[in-house]
């Protein structure tokens, strides 16, 4: 039988072409994320009578996509060592403010301190996940509680503006490089450098990722930090949209991020099957059905229950079963 | 024919490509036990999984008293009469051992709602007297017990309610001698009142000598069935392998120096509660076993030396001194580790074997940091085939191997890692004759090649046949030295293990 096996797995090495190759590595799970997408864009392009195609609605889909996304990579990371972050929006909010205050000395200073205010509330999520050994998703709800109280505190009296020079960053093709940007220095660490796997081997099997050297505890708090910083980093994208920050800014960024990854395709779980494209159909699908059913003139209470009913559905049909773990 | 109580006819399983099990008929007599063997991979377990109602039957049937099987779960399966204690650990922690042993079954002691535990504790230790396992109480929480008290309350779960079939699937080699005795006395018990056992095991002089009839698996077929009291271990290996296999697969030299160069001193090491005040040095192209009971530390004491422990206190260095103190400091100093908890620390099953064999030489494969799929995907390549993994290709997930080819990724990932120093930790653990006398020769080549190798087994004869020397524990504590000699027997090593 060794024999036999051996023999038919080089006659397939010969066999296997290009095509074959593709469409080895492009099983149904990967293709999956992608027909929803198009099938997404094309219900709501009936249902709107072609309304959701035309330039001045993608221009709009698009101006949501630009922080989501941003933030959305960052989470990524978290969700691929099997992990969950729900402060994202409170982070969101704290860093805005911050960029808001600052923006009155210099903007440059303000993005940067924007970035650092992100990192040192994913700095704390990640200390206490990895010394105390608490499940991230409970302790991100912790923070999430304490950041979006600060905010609330901050904003009492009014919201807190920015100066008003700041709208004048507000243009598309900065937005767009940025985003770029910020999504191909994640893809290239991701792809082209020991990040990508080591991640992976962390949400797929903790113990023997440390077993096989990986440093498993600094890993993940450094994620978590990473995740911080990317968000506050995403919260200048904001500041220029919006101008002033109410106690509600970044209010359900989280639960955005994590329907969104979800609906791209990223395995709840983590591990070995997330891919990095998860981030991009995923934001998308998001942003297409957020917007369809607006321009459907449906209220938020049917909006909301919708994507609800999507979010579960996508999950009882995409889970993984068999790799299935508690979530760290 | 009236004695005949279960009957397999052409049952067959395949899981993708893969022919776990094909046409296999057999019959089972009552009062009969029949050992089950073959190599990883020949289809065994999924022979009785299939027979539980763990897996479906892809075609062919089970006739259990003239009557058709027909069951959908393992639940279905104990109420005809079927039971199986399996492998892996099954049973669930934080509920009480009764909890455990009634687990699906409470409804006997619940009244209008509402349970007797008062009862129910009271049975689970009436049955534990009747086994002979004094020493677990049934309101106890099951975590407080070693892995093996775990695996007797699993034996008393599985066949309290008195199965008409039992299948034992490599339970013992996560049982002492004591927990065996217990088994076997379990097995003549079930012979003597008329009932069937099904024992699978790769411990050859095990199965012959607590069996009445052997049938051998290979590739999913059956091979043959033979009377226990007419075969030899011999025999029994060709049957499996299907040619002839070298009786001894030990090394054969006796009595070559072994250099006197140190590379790895280890200095007083302790671990609380686990083992104390450990030292010893380890020699170039020396293999250097430990072996105890499992409980003596000897396990512990690997991954200690390993850098895996973070309570540990003394030192472990290597010859010019370097410590080793955490994990990458280990596997940096190209130091290598294999668990004997294969599935969770030696392996990440949910990943590819690709990543499995390149991860520990991640930072070796970089080039400035960047690295290259193409040259990935060739280290894994290399390695993998080096030491013949059975796989569809390197991006098959490690969860769809068997045991003995987990542990070939295993060492294929520290051999890609030119490791120096190689600790194993119960190498050959549930893996079958083939492999096993594979990576017999793969230590004595690595020996040759001057790499320095710890070994650790509850396995004597391994210990005799492979080591140079070997170090026995006893809790906690080094208690006596063994030379490498042809003249060894098990009886000194047990002397100064018990």
């Amino acid at each position: 039988m060794s024999d036999h096996t051996s023999l038919k797995t080089m006659e397939q090495k010969k066999d296997k072409g290009f095509v074959r190759n593709l469409l080895d590595r492009m099983n149904i799970n990967t293709i999956l994320p992608l027909v929803g997408f198009i099938v997404i864009v094309v219900v709501f392009a009936f249902l709107t009578d072609m309304r959701i195609v035309q330039p001045n609605s993608i221009n709009l889909i698009l101006s949501q996509v630009y922080v989501l996304m941003i933030a959305a990579t960052g989470v990524f990371m978290v969700m691929t060592i099997g992990g969950l972050d729900f402060s994202q929006g409170s982070i969101l909010g704290l860093a805005s403010i911050v960029i808001s205050y600052l923006s009155f000395y210099n903007i440059i200073l303000g993005i940067i301190a924007g970035i650092i205010a992100g990192a040192v509330i994913g700095a704390i999520n990640g200390f206490f996940h990895v010394k105390f050994r608490i499940p991230s998703f409970i302790v991100t709800i912790c923070t999430m509680f304490l950041f979006r109280g600060l905010n609330a505190y901050l904003t009492t009296n009014s919201p807190v503006a920015a100066h008003v020079s700041v709208t004048s960053y507000n243009v598309t093709w900065l937005k767009v490089l940025l985003t770029i940007l910020v999504l191909l220095i994640a893809y290239l660490l991701f792809t082209y450098t020991k990040l990508g796997m080591v991640l992976k081997a962390i949400g797929a099997g903790e113990t023997a990722a440390r077993y096989s050297g990986v440093r498993t505890n600094l890993t993940k708090f450094l994620v978590f930090t990473a995740a911080g910083g990317i968000t506050g980093f995403a919260a200048f994208l904001n500041v220029i949209k919006v101008g002033s920050i109410t106690a509600t800014a970044g209010n359900q960024l989280e639960t955005q991020i994590l329907i969104s990854l979800v609906l791209g395709g990223l395995p709840i779980t983590g591990g070995a099957k997330v891919r990095f494209y998860n981030i991009i159909v995923g934001t998308l699908i998001f942003s297409v059905l957020n917007n369809g059913l607006v321009m459907l003139a449906l209220d938020t209470a049917m909006q909301q229950l919708i994507k609800g009913i999507i979010f579960v559905l996508v999950v009882a049909l995409t889970i993984d079963r068999e790799s299935i773990q508690v979530v760290k | 024919m009236d004695d005949i109580i279960l009957q397999a006819e052409n049952v067959s399983k395949s899981f993708g490509i893969t022919k776990a099990v094909q046409k296999v008929s057999m019959s089972f007599k009552k009062g009969e036990i029949r050992g089950l063997i073959g190599e990883n991979g020949s289809g065994k377990s999924t022979f009785v999984s299939m027979l539980c109602g763990i897996h479906t039957i892809d075609e062919g049937r089970f006739i259990l008293n003239g009557e058709e099987l027909r069951i959908n779960s393992q639940v279905e399966a104990n109420r005809k009469g079927i039971s199986i204690i399996v492998q892996e650990m099954g049973t669930l922690p934080g509920l009480t051992v009764a909890e455990n042993i009634f687990f699906g079954n409470e409804d006997k002691f619940i009244k209008y709602g509402i349970k007797n535990t008062a009862a129910m504790n009271q049975e689970a230790d009436r049955l534990l007297e009747k086994y002979g396992f004094h020493h677990i109480s049934g309101d106890s929480m099951i975590d407080h017990y070693t892995f093996e008290d775990r695996k007797l309350v699993e034996i008393v779960r599985a066949t309290y309610f008195e199965p008409l079939i039992l299948v034992i699937d490599e339970t013992t080699t996560a049982l002492s001698q004591n927990g065996r005795e217990a088994l076997y006395k379990l097995m003549k018990r079930f012979r003597e009142e008329g009932r069937t056992v099904i024992f699978i095991s790769h411990d050859l002089s095990e199965v012959i000598e607590h069996t009445d009839t052997i049938s051998v698996l290979r590739d999913g077929e059956l091979i043959d069935t033979v009377e226990s009291g007419q075969v030899t271990e011999d025999d029994l290996k060709r049957l499996m392998v299907g040619r002839e296999l070298k009786s001894h697969y030990y090394r054969t030299d006796y009595g070559e120096p072994v250099s006197d160069q140190v590379v790895l001193n280890v200095e007083g090491l302790t671990v609380p509660g686990e083992f104390e005040d450990i030292s010893f040095k380890l020699h170039k192209g020396e293999i250097l076993g430990f072996g105890g009971l499992s409980d003596c530390g000897m396990h512990e004491l690997g991954k200690a030396i390993f850098g895996a422990s973070d309570n540990r206190s003394g030192s472990v260095t290597l010859a010019d001194g370097t410590p080793i103190n955490s994990i990458p400091d280990a596997i940096k100093n190209n130091m290598a580790y294999t668990s004997k908890d294969r599935d969770n620390e030696s392996v990440i099953v949910y990943e590819t074997i690709r990543s499995n064999i390149c991860l520990p030489s991640i930072d070796n494969l970089a080039e400035r940091g960047i690295l290259h799929k193409k040259k990935l995907d060739q280290f894994a390549q290399e390695f993998a085939d080096m030491i013949q993994v059975k796989m569809t290709g390197i991006n098959q997930f490690v969860s769809a191997l068997s045991g003995g080819n987990k542990q070939k990724v295993v060492l294929a990932r520290w051999l890609g890692k030119d490791s120096d120093i190689i600790v194993l930790d119960s190498p050959t653990r549930g893996i079958d004759v083939k492999v096993k006398a594979d990576i017999y020769a793969l230590m004595y080549e690595l020996k040759k090649k001057g790499k320095s190798i710890i070994m650790i087994s509850e396995e004597i004869q391994e210990l005799m046949g492979m080591c140079d020397r070997i170090l026995i524990m006893k809790d906690g504590r080094i208690n006596g030295e063994i030379l490498r000699s042809p003249a060894l027997s098990e009886e000194d090593f047990i002397a100064k293990m018990v």
